[in-house]
């Protein structure tokens, strides 16, 4: 009894408070950033009143907007593809080769997520005078990034290992005359297909959310951009937050629809073999 | 055609010695059967043949040639393994050209290659099927298939059956047979089953603690085992005391008596087994206080439990401990 007042009642209680949690400030932020009424004068009453798109437009059409997007486009290709390059690899050899490891491997992983970016600030800072030369490009952001997308990309790729039967599946492949190098082309790498791109997409969502290193390093990314932007334009920076928030939220949604219907395909093999 | 030869082959897994001066000669053509329980070392001396364990000491010989330096990928050794093997993201006829496609041979040879594989396995109208939408027999049946495509010196051959239930196992076991008959290929075969071993191999390989005890023919390892374990180990056995000490018999080289005083040893019918063609029956021996079985033909005698009867040798004893 007390067990389906807690179901039917206080669970859906739970859960909408704390959707109400999330969603009314961005619901703030974007009456803020795209109603065209005075803060002050913002109320219930007029909450359908003066939308408008007038201040993203304007953002999109400074100067630096395209630039950035496309540095941190850029940057997250770079970041998607140099994780993976040392990630499957390497996970690959420590799942057969140092399973003992592993839970080093993880707890390595997880310290930039626990650790602050501004840790990673401030070994920069050191290193700087020292690395001008590379410090200096655009592209310098690729190996911060990748640490910090390590917590989620190695956790997209490990999982993803963890439901082949690596071990035969490598074995097999080096029976039949494939070396290492063409066993993880040809044979891991079609099979983590969805965590390859989940892990892109997380690493695409790290790198429009990153402010801190690229603002000490004065790299004009797309989040440094919105940041500048905010102060001079307070409605149109807002905007472009929530666009990159539901932009983040789409690839979150697309990596669901992504990873949802191979797995149920496994679930309907298993069942039937 | 070509020899497997191992020489002297210690392997080592920690304090664990899993291969200890393992010899064995695999002639060309054969098919070998490496038998024993768990962690005897038999997997451990296939996963050396094929390059995917490197033994501490002795080597490996392929026709002659050592294998020691030649990587997994370079020794053209077919495998197909215990667990389902095939490349889930491949349908049936792309798992069989796998290995053919790195040969770099023309693609009318290949699909031509493995027409004549998918039908050899008797799978031919299911070129298209994804793994998933296979049954555990097909899905071997095509990683036999995959494995032989490759034309390889020798197949490997561990526990491919051992995940299947029992009448697709029995059948695989019989169409492993025939296609390696047909083919000729050099094969090693590990299995815990015996009569796996037994039904499949021109030798039985029996191992125990990382040792070879016995290889022979299954004739030979069944009737004249070379030591207590092996007798133990392939068949059911019975230890009777004896003036020459504990000899070991078969249950078939034992009959039963309803009269008491026509057997050498007196007892009471505790259980038969029921199994078609024959009847196990277990009687406990008054003087020794122990059980023994006895395997009559189905009709000769039901054994009703209780029962007084007595129990003579009508063929010898393996051996006596």
């Amino acid at each position: 009894m007390r067990g389906r007042v807690f179901g039917r009642v206080v669970a859906p209680l739970i859960l909408l408070v704390a959707a109400a949690f999330f969603i009314l400030p961005l619901f703030a932020m974007m009456r803020f950033a795209l109603q065209n009424v005075q803060v002050i004068d913002l109320r219930w009453s007029n909450l359908f009143d003066k939308w408008s798109l007038a201040p993203l437009w304007s953002a999109f059409s400074d100067d630096q907007f395209g630039r950035a997007l496309t540095l941190s486009l850029k940057l997250a290709i770079g970041t998607g593809l140099i994780s993976l390059l040392l990630l499957v690899p390497t996970i690959v050899w420590v799942h057969l080769r140092l399973p003992r490891a592993r839970s080093t491997v993880e707890f390595l992983t997880i310290l930039p997520y626990v650790i602050p970016a501004i840790g990673m600030v401030a070994g920069i800072m050191v290193i700087k005078p020292h690395a001008r030369w590379f410090l200096n490009s655009d592209l310098s952001l690729i190996p911060f990034y990748v640490v910090l997308a390590l917590p989620f990309t190695f956790r997209s790729i490990d999982s993803g290992l963890k439901a082949l039967d690596l071990r035969t599946l490598v074995e097999a492949s080096r029976s039949l005359g494939y070396g290492w190098i063409r066993t993880i082309v040809h044979v891991i790498v079609p099979n983590l297909r969805t965590a390859i791109l989940s892990c892109l997409f997380l690493t695409v969502a790290v790198v429009l959310g990153e402010y801190t290193i690229a603002d000490v390093l004065l790299k004009r990314t797309f989040p440094a951009f919105m940041g500048e932007y905010r102060g001079s334009d307070p409605k149109g920076g807002y905007g472009l937050a929530i666009l990159s928030l539901v932009v983040t939220t789409l690839i979150f949604m697309i990596i669901g629809l992504v990873s949802r219907p191979k797995s149920a395909r496994r679930r309907r093999a298993r069942g039937t073999t | 055609m070509t020899s497997l030869e191992f020489s002297s082959i210690r392997k080592c897994f920690g304090p664990t010695v899993a291969l200890a001066d393992f010899d064995l000669t695999i002639a060309p053509g054969e098919f070998i059967s490496l038998l024993g329980p768990s962690g005897c070392g038999k997997t451990t001396a296939l996963r050396i043949a094929a390059g995917f364990e490197r033994a501490d000491a002795g080597t490996v010989s392929l026709g002659g040639h050592d294998l020691s330096p030649i990587p997994a990928h370079k020794r053209n050794m077919g495998m197909v393994f215990q667990s389902y093997s095939l490349f889930p993201n491949l349908d049936v006829r792309k798992n069989v050209a796998f290995g053919l496609k790195t040969r770099r041979l023309e693609s009318s040879v290949i699909a031509r290659r493995v027409d004549e594989m998918l039908e050899i396995v008797q799978l031919s109208g299911l070129g298209d099927r994804f793994p998933h939408q296979l049954s555990g027999g097909q899905q071997q049946r095509v990683a036999l298939a995959r494995a032989l495509a490759v034309r390889p010196e020798v197949l490997l051959l561990d526990e491919p059956l051992s995940a299947l239930d029992a009448r697709v196992r029995s059948t695989l076991r019989d169409e492993i047979k025939r296609i390696q008959r047909d083919t000729g290929v050099t094969t090693l075969f590990v299995t815990h089953d015996q009569d796996e071993a037994l039904a499949m191999s021109d030798r039985v390989g029996v191992m125990s603690e990382g040792r070879l005890e016995q290889v022979g023919s299954p004739h030979e390892v069944y009737q004249s085992p070379a030591s207590p374990f092996v007798a133990r180990f392939v068949g059911s056995i019975n230890e009777i005391p004896s003036e020459q000490g504990t000899i070991l018999v078969r249950p078939e080289a034992l009959t039963i008596h309803e009269n008491v005083h026509h057997g050498k040893w007196i007892g009471t019918v505790v259980a038969s087994t029921f199994q078609g063609p024959s009847t196990l029956i277990d009687v406990r021996l008054d003087a020794l206080d122990r059980l023994v079985r006895v395997h009559t033909p189905t009709g000769t005698y039901d054994g009703v439990a209780g029962s007084r009867v007595s129990i003579s040798m009508v063929g010898d004893h393996l051996l006596a401990v």
